[in-house]
């Protein structure tokens, strides 16, 4: 027996070593394309756009550009120019991502009800999908019109000063407009996650004597909250990342209370050729979403129930 | 992030030491409300558009009963249950808990506990959370809330899994925690979906000790749903037998096999089934006797009576397979097809020269018969005459 047995041990003790080599190897060759791609198209240029930010740009194009070092990071990222459109990217944010997923659930818990032409409203809810940023924002430009505009007729602006050109209702409107936009995407999402939630867990609940809001808040939600959690990273990276409605409905205006982070960086790169000074937002745009979506999981991560 | 670890290959340590729920434990259960009820349904029918589920069903489990419902699936039986619950309206009926009529509570009203075909367990919530629901949903003040999830734990042997998810225990623990969290509050009744169908065959028989131990030490009634005959026989007080949704017979479960009220019922309840016969009844040798495939059944003076008043020509008997036996003076020919030998005794079904199989029994020390082999058998117990027509009991022959 301890023959044998010691055969098997040293034949066992070999494999580990050699095995996982090999496949590692045969891992990696599969993994190289991917990694070439994200290579060139991502690593490279997130370097090189990190590098940029350490020169400033030329007061007139052909000019040679100067070495600063860090003193740009330093002086974008602490003027205040940064901080208000920071801020208000903050708020955008705030405004559309909550909001759009209250409203998909609602909405994706209207249309789970088991109702004549239902599939009408589902139609209906998910048809945003199929429009782009540019279409809602054409859409709302016109009804917002100060002359012509439906909604703006409605909210008793007609011929007065329009909501998009008004300081104050500038930036909720580009993110009613947003969370429309979205709204179609969110909906789908929602609808699929919640047709997974087994209807006898519900039934149970209900026998058990729960009313239905207990239901919803204590089976629903938390069945719900992986896609929850998946459309919040998703809403936060594209909120940070909104340009085609601003550039359409206000192109950062009035007077940049509608200037988004990403929109000062176009402006900044491709309007006023500051490619320094746009380098430097881009990075720090990243590293500010990084951070985010490092502390949404963490956030998340003991609030969230999966399945398996 | 990641998912739990698994458990799946743990062993079910409370398998081996099965030990009684603890009168102490239960009887520390509080809450007045909702004693045993009645339940009846009065003329209830439930269609879903060209289905009828249920039709005209009327039954009563008594305040503190344990009654079964049996049938083969898609009878109608979680329809029936799920009535009660309040999780389906009846087309036409009235459904009555304790007395009052309750069509028009909604089922978070009721009152009543349901354990589910699947236990419906609360997958992101701990054992104890699942336990601990119905009283949230409740309002129960949290200080007794832990108190009885401690109790009830207790009595089911759960103290040591209340921390853990659903997903990581197994069958027979999952089952115990839907039934703590069907106890765990004294409901006005317990409806139970073929709750012990999801478990081995050796943790069903347990489980099934348990449950009838459960009723016997508290005051609930019970609303049991099965396909399984044995689990009726062995666990209902009485027993509802339902076919394509009309009730065929309710009574205990020695009348249910000792006079079934049909063929159906005859054929449905015992293991293996009772043998349904279609023959002729012919007068030979100054007797009158029924003409099957394969020779003839003799008829008892009851039986003979029965026959004549109703003048029958054609007759339809049943013998259970402990009324036939092997006798080679026996009146009925038949070749051995098939043999099966269940530890203590033997099941041997028999081919009729017609093609049909007649199960018999016999004791597990009878020598075991050949494949193919020709016998001659006898009825010597039980004749049950049953009406060709609308396959009713009419009338039990004993020897
Ligand atoms: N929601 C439903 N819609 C349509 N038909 C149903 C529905 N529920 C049950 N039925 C039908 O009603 C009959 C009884 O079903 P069920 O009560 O589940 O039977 P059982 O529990 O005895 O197996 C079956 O024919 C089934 O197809
Ligand atoms: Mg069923």
């Amino acid at each position: 027996m301890g023959a044998r047995h010691r055969a098997r041990g040293a034949h066992a003790r070999q494999r580990p070593q050699s095995r996982p080599l090999r496949k590692a190897g045969a891992a990696y060759l599969f993994v190289l394309p991917a990694l070439v791609a994200f290579g060139v198209f991502v690593f490279y240029p997130l370097v090189k756009t990190a590098y940029l930010g350490f020169f400033t740009s030329p007061p007139a194009p052909n000019l040679p550009s100067h070495y600063v070092g860090l003193t740009q990071y330093r002086a974008v990222l602490s003027s205040s120019d940064f901080l208000d459109s920071l801020w208000r990217t903050v708020q955008f944010v705030l405004y559309t991502v909550p909001a759009g997923i209250v409203l998909g659930i609602g909405l994706a818990m209207l249309a789970n009800q088991r109702l004549a032409g239902i599939r009408i409203f589902r139609t209906i809810y998910s048809s945003t999908v199929a429009t782009s940023a540019a279409v809602a924002a054409v859409i709302f430009f016109t009804l917002l019109n100060p002359q012509v505009g439906l909604l703006s007729y409605w909210l008793g602006r007609k011929g007065g000063s329009g909501v998009l050109q008004s300081s104050s209702l500038a930036l909720p409107a580009v993110s009613v407009v947003t969370i429309w936009q979205n709204i179609g995407f969110t909906f789908i999402l929602m609808s699929a996650a919640l047709q997974s939630v087994p209807d006898d867990l519900l039934e149970a609940a209900r026998v058990d004597g729960a009313s239905s809001w207990l239901r919803f808040r204590s089976v629903t939600i938390p069945l719900l909250s992986p896609m929850i959690f998946f459309t919040t990273i998703v809403g936060v990276i594209g909120g940070f990342q909104s340009f085609g409605q601003i550039d359409i409905l206000t192109q950062g205006g009035p007077n940049n209370h509608t200037l988004l982070l990403i929109y000062d960086l176009y402006q900044q790169a491709f309007k006023y050729d500051n490619t320094g000074y746009a380098a430097v937002l881009s990075v720090a745009l990243f590293g500010i979403l990084l951070l985010l979506t490092f502390m949404q999981f963490w956030f998340f991560q003991r609030r969230v129930f999966y399945a398996r | 992030m990641t998912s739990p670890p698994g458990n799946s290959t743990e062993i079910d340590s409370s398998r081996a030491d099965f030990t009684p729920v603890t009168d102490k434990a239960l009887a520390a259960l509080p809450l007045e409300r909702g004693a045993a009820s009645s339940v009846a349904l009065e003329g209830i029918t439930k269609s879903y558009g060209p289905v009828t589920a249920i039709r005209d069903l009327t039954l009563e489990a008594r305040a503190g009963e344990f009654l079964v419902l049996l049938g083969p699936s898609g009878c109608g039986k979680t329809t029936a249950l799920r009535l009660v619950a309040g999780l389906e309206d009846p087309t036409s009926g009235t459904v009555r808990i304790g007395g009052r009529v309750v069509n028009d509570v909604d089922a978070k009203d009721r009152d009543v506990a349901m354990v589910f075909q699947s236990y419906a367990l609360y997958p992101h919530l701990s054992v104890g959370r699942n336990i601990e629901f119905p009283l949230r949903a409740r309002q129960v003040p949290a200080s007794q809330r832990r108190q009885l999830v401690a109790t009830v734990a207790e009595s089911l042997r759960l103290e040591q899994l209340l921390d853990r998810k659903p997903a990581q225990l197994s069958g027979g623990q999952r089952q115990r925690v839907a039934l703590a969290r069907a106890i765990v509050r004294r409901p006005r009744a317990f409806l139970m979906d073929e709750p012990l169908s999801n478990l081995d065959a050796q943790l069903r028989v347990q489980m099934r000790a348990e449950l009838v131990e459960l009723h016997t030490r508290v005051d609930i009634t019970i609303l049991y749903v099965t396909h399984d005959q044995v689990e009726a026989m062995t666990m209902g007080q009485r027993i509802a037998i339902l076919n394509e949704g009309v009730l065929q017979q309710l009574d205990t479960p020695e009348a249910v096999y000792r006079r079934p009220a049909n063929a159906f019922v005859a054929g449905f309840v015992g293991s293996p089934p009772m043998n349904i016969l279609r023959g002729r009844a012919v007068a030979e040798d100054d007797a009158l006797w029924v003409a099957v495939p394969g020779g003839r059944v003799g008829l008892s003076p009851p039986l003979v009576r029965a026959v004549e008043d109703r003048a029958l020509r054609e007759v339809v008997v049943g013998l259970r397979p402990e009324a036939l036996s092997l006798d080679p003076n026996g009146t009925i020919a038949a070749a051995v097809s098939l043999v099966e030998l269940v530890g203590h005794e033997q099941h041997v079904a028999l081919r009729l020269p017609g093609g049909q199989l007649v199960w018999i029994r016999m004791g597990s020390e009878a020598p075991r018969m050949r494949t193919g082999q020709d016998v001659r058998i006898a009825a010597t117990g039980t004749v049950h005459l049953f009406d060709p027509q609308t396959g009713n009991l009419i009338e039990v022959g004993n020897e």
